[in-house]
């Protein structure tokens, strides 16, 4: 086995891992906080996808196009997300578990046939600016280089969350309501605000993973099926609500696929459900998360 | 048969983080006995009860159930040996009825749940209907559990643990939430089932009036330690009784 | 006594409708059928034992491809194809329950959903073994089966006496044991009951049923394919089950009805099925908690005593935090 593949796979699994991470990380963030389990979530990361691609459309002559776009369809995401907060979530926040699931599958159906009535049926492609169009070279190993792009992003978000949740007023908060929000409640604070800000927050992150994703290859109908299974693994992997673990958990399963596919293509995302699969029963909570909520 | 040991504890620990619920507890009982455990809010008293009847893993100590190691056994297991216990919180189905309730326990009881083929209605009525008669909920046996009074739930509780058909139990508040009527008819069928049933009954109690009522022996936990055991008497007159728990009543 | 007339008349309105309908109607009517008993195998996980199975469709799935595997390969009779795919499906449903029956809510949900997903992922990639992406195709009952009427009728018997299978057991000490574990775990566990155990049978019970109803599915169709197992296959006997009622036993049949028939006219005229049925869902989740048969039974209180109800009872417990302020 060549070093350099290995490499290369290495590379292309983390970068999967990243846009795992982008998309978990969010849906982490609400269940751990609302404990609403978004079977949406990636769905509205599609939708960021498309919308980044309108975006990139019009905008297609400028040189920073691309960019501004991925900026845009974070934002409109962000706009959704309050948009559903607001009509939608909040009426079920007191409902038992099943309805809200209920309702967050129906979104899954509904936002889907939405994508197809605004974008179509055919794939759309994003043509990629010169400077994440070719390979790049590590140690002479020929990389995508647009992975690079979703690695750095990837960190961002990451390093970004970890400093909002440690270091800002609204992040302590936000962590306390992940332990408990009759203590939340109790300091004055209303729990609406919190789980809108941090629905649109989580929705805003999907629509920015969308959004990146959308130059990758093509973007498909259909595409939110496969990812958001793997990110529902993820959080399993890592612990609901802990942001380390959704990382953790997202290089795992991205690494995982990209090694499988070198090794064993069929059973690429088999792997991935035993995986998850053992951590469930052996660690509910996950990973990194504390055993709290059963 | 009187004198025989029934239930017996030694060095029972449980923290519960750095909060030590239960510290080398011992304890003992005979046979036919209608003790009472008291002690201020957060003495260990129903971490004790949890303790004995699997619902909290034990840290360190042993339980043993007439002369058998029943440490750390899954509570279904406990419960058919014997062991029955009434919760706190009133523990029933809301939205089953009050006959369902019972009836639930008393199918249990008699190994009858896996039954998939007869209709449950046919099973199990006089038994039902007799501990419903017990406990005075015959006129409440349509209604939904979960429509009963406060009081009414402690009693179809204790109908529950009873439908066990238990030689021990445990009784975490029985009169909670009652009025003071409610208080004597529950105490005194408490004392029935001890006297005539000959049940071993251990309860915890807030209101003392009840306790040096009912109980021929009491126990004090303080901060998870036996502090004192006696009669009614004994403990009354208890220095450290006095300063630890009736002062902080005063 | 009263229900007694309603069953009959629904049972005389079942025999003679395919003779009045056209071939088109009586299609779905068999699918109504089907896919009722497998939303009934999944309410007794659901409905009675108050989990929700994200997964239900492996079960499902297996006994379809159990049935159409004999059928094609082994040119076995039907009869038997039916038994073997039950236990296939049962065997399944053991193995796989065994794990989720260690856990509950949240957890239980997304475990169902991994092994679901595990299943159907198996079945697409052993191309050799099942035709993988392309399917089986030219599974054909025997020849007495072969016109629509006859297999009608022919679903008709079986899904009847599996349901009244499923009616026994829910009304058997087994099916108020499980009553018992959704009303309260803990309560059940300290009359002595072996909570996992008893959530493992049933969930193979399920299963088994399924696994029936799955079988019945391949020589209707004449094909099967992966997709059977899907997460959005699992989906359908959720959205029966809501619709109808889960707290009514007739609940998923009455959504089946529901659900079937309106995906039949709306498939008709617009290819949005998706956009409708999802709209419908977040309506009934809304405005709507219990189902048909829930507001039904509210509004007439016609089934007042039986069944257990969602008469919202004020339940000391559950999610009563306070937001708002």
């Amino acid at each position: 086995m060549d070093v350099s593949l290995l490499i290369a796979q290495f590379m292309s699994g983390l970068s999967r891992g990243m846009m795992l991470f982008l998309i978990a990380s969010g849906l982490s963030l609400i269940f751990g906080v609302m404990n609403i389990l978004n079977f949406a979530h990636a769905t509205l990361w599609l939708v960021g996808a498309y919308c980044c691609y309108t975006f990139w459309y019009v905008l297609q002559e400028s040189a920073l196009g691309l960019w501004v776009s991925i900026g845009l369809a974070a934002i409109a995401l962000a706009v959704i997300g309050w948009i559903i907060e607001v009509i939608l979530i909040r009426r079920v926040y007191d409902r038992d578990l099943p309805e809200q699931l209920l309702l967050t599958y129906a979104m899954v159906l509904i936002v889907g046939d939405l994508i197809k009535l605004t974008w179509g049926v055919e794939d759309r492609i994003i043509v990629r600016p010169n400077l994440v169009s070719g390979p790049i070279f590590l140690f002479d190993i020929p990389l995508d280089s647009y992975f690079i792009v979703v690695i750095l992003v990837g960190i961002s978000v990451a390093i970004g969350l970890w400093l909002f949740l440690q270091k800002t007023r609204y992040g302590h908060i936000v962590r306390a309501a992940v332990f408990s929000r009759e203590m939340v409640s109790a300091l004055g604070i209303p729990i609406p605000r919190i789980y809108t800000g941090v629905f649109v927050l989580g929705i805003f992150i999907a629509g920015l993973a969308g959004a990146v994703q959308a130059p990758v290859g093509s973007i498909t109908l259909g595409m939110d099926m496969a990812i958001i299974i793997q990110a529902f693994c993820v959080v399993v992997i890592g612990g609901f609500g802990s942001l380390l673990g959704t990382l953790v958990g997202s290089i795992i399963v991205g690494e995982v696929y990209a090694f499988s596919i070198l090794f064993w293509p069929q059973g690429a995302l088999v792997l991935i459900f035993i995986v998850t699969a053992v951590i469930l029963i052996v660690r509910p909570w996950g990973l990194f998360g504390t055993p709290m909520r059963v | 048969m009187e004198d025989e040991s029934i239930l017996s504890v030694k060095d029972l620990c449980k923290a519960f983080g750095g909060v030590q619920a239960n510290s080398y507890v011992n304890y003992e009982m005979i046979s036919g006995e209608l003790s009472a455990i008291i002690g201020p809010n957060g003495a260990g008293k129903s971490t004790f009860f949890n303790l004995l009847t699997g619902y909290h893993l034990v840290d360190s100590g042993k339980v043993y159930f007439k002369g058998r190691d029943i440490t750390n056994w899954a509570p279904h297991r406990i419960t058919r040996l014997g062991i029955s216990r009434a919760f706190q919180v009133s523990n029933i189905y809301p939205r089953l009825t009050t006959y369902e309730n019972v009836r639930q326990a008393i199918l249990a009881q008699q190994r009858r749940t896996l039954n998939l083929f007869v209709p449950a209605n046919q099973l199990a009525r006089q038994d039902t209907f007799e501990l419903l008669e017990v406990a005075g909920l015959s006129q409440h046996a349509d209604m939904l559990a979960g429509n009963l009074s406060q009081g009414d739930k402690k009693r179809l509780e204790l109908a529950i643990a009873l439908g066990s058909r238990p030689e021990l139990l445990f009784l975490d508040e029985p009169t909670a939430g009652m009025s003071g009527e409610e208080t004597h008819d529950t105490m005194e069928l408490v004392a029935r089932l001890n006297q005539e049933m000959g049940l071993t009954i251990l309860f915890t109690e807030h209101d003392m009036s009840v306790v040096f009522g009912y109980a021929r022996r009491l126990t004090v936990l303080h901060l998870g330690s036996v502090i004192a055991e006696g009669t009614p008497e004994d403990v009354r007159t208890n220095d450290e009784v006095q300063r630890v728990y009736l002062g902080e009543e005063a | 006594m009263k229900r007694m007339w309603w069953l009959a008349l629904v049972f005389i309105v079942v025999l003679i409708l395919p003779l009045i309908t056209g071939e088109f109607w009586v299609h779905v009517l068999v699918e109504i059928l089907i896919l009722g008993l497998f939303a009934a195998s999944f309410n007794m996980i659901f409905g009675y034992m108050g989990q929700l199975s994200f997964g239900h469709a492996a079960y499902y799935g297996v006994g379809a491809y159990a049935t159409g595997l004999l059928m094609v390969k082994g040119s076995v009779p039907l009869p038997i194809c039916l038994l073997a795919s039950m236990i296939v499906a049962g065997l399944c449903a053991l193995i796989l329950g065994y794990f989720c029956v260690r856990l509950t809510g949240i957890y239980f949900a997304i475990l169902t959903l991994a092994f679901g997903q595990l299943i159907y992922y198996i079945i697409f990639q052993w191309y050799s073994f099942t035709g993988g992406d392309d399917g089986l195709q030219g599974i054909i009952p025997p020849d007495v089966l072969l016109s629509a009427n006859a297999y009608y009728y022919f679903t008709l018997i079986i899904v009847v006496a599996a349901l009244i299978a499923i009616w026994r057991i829910s009304e058997s000490p087994f099916g108020y044991t499980m009553r018992a574990i959704r009303e309260n775990t803990e309560r059940t566990r300290f009359i002595g009951i072996n909570i996992r155990r008893y959530m493992l049978i049933n969930f193979v019970i399920a299963g088994i049923f399924a696994g029936l109803a799955g079988a019945l599915w391949g020589p209707f169709n004449r094909s099967i394919a992966p997709d059977l197992c899907t997460w959005h296959q699992s989906g359908i006997p959720v959205f029966m089950t809501v619709i109808g009622g889960p707290f009514n036993f007739f609940g998923p049949m009455v959504g089946s009805v529901i659900y079937t028939f309106l995906m039949a006219f709306v498939t008709g005229f617009t290819e949005y099925w998706p956009l409708t049925i999802g709209l419908i869902i977040t309506c009934v989740v809304l405005f709507m908690p219990g189902g048909v048969l829930g507001l039904c039974e509210k509004k007439i209180r016609v089934f007042r005593s039986r069944a257990p109800q969602l008469d919202p009872i004020e339940t000391t417990e559950g999610k009563s935090s306070g937001y708002g302020g």
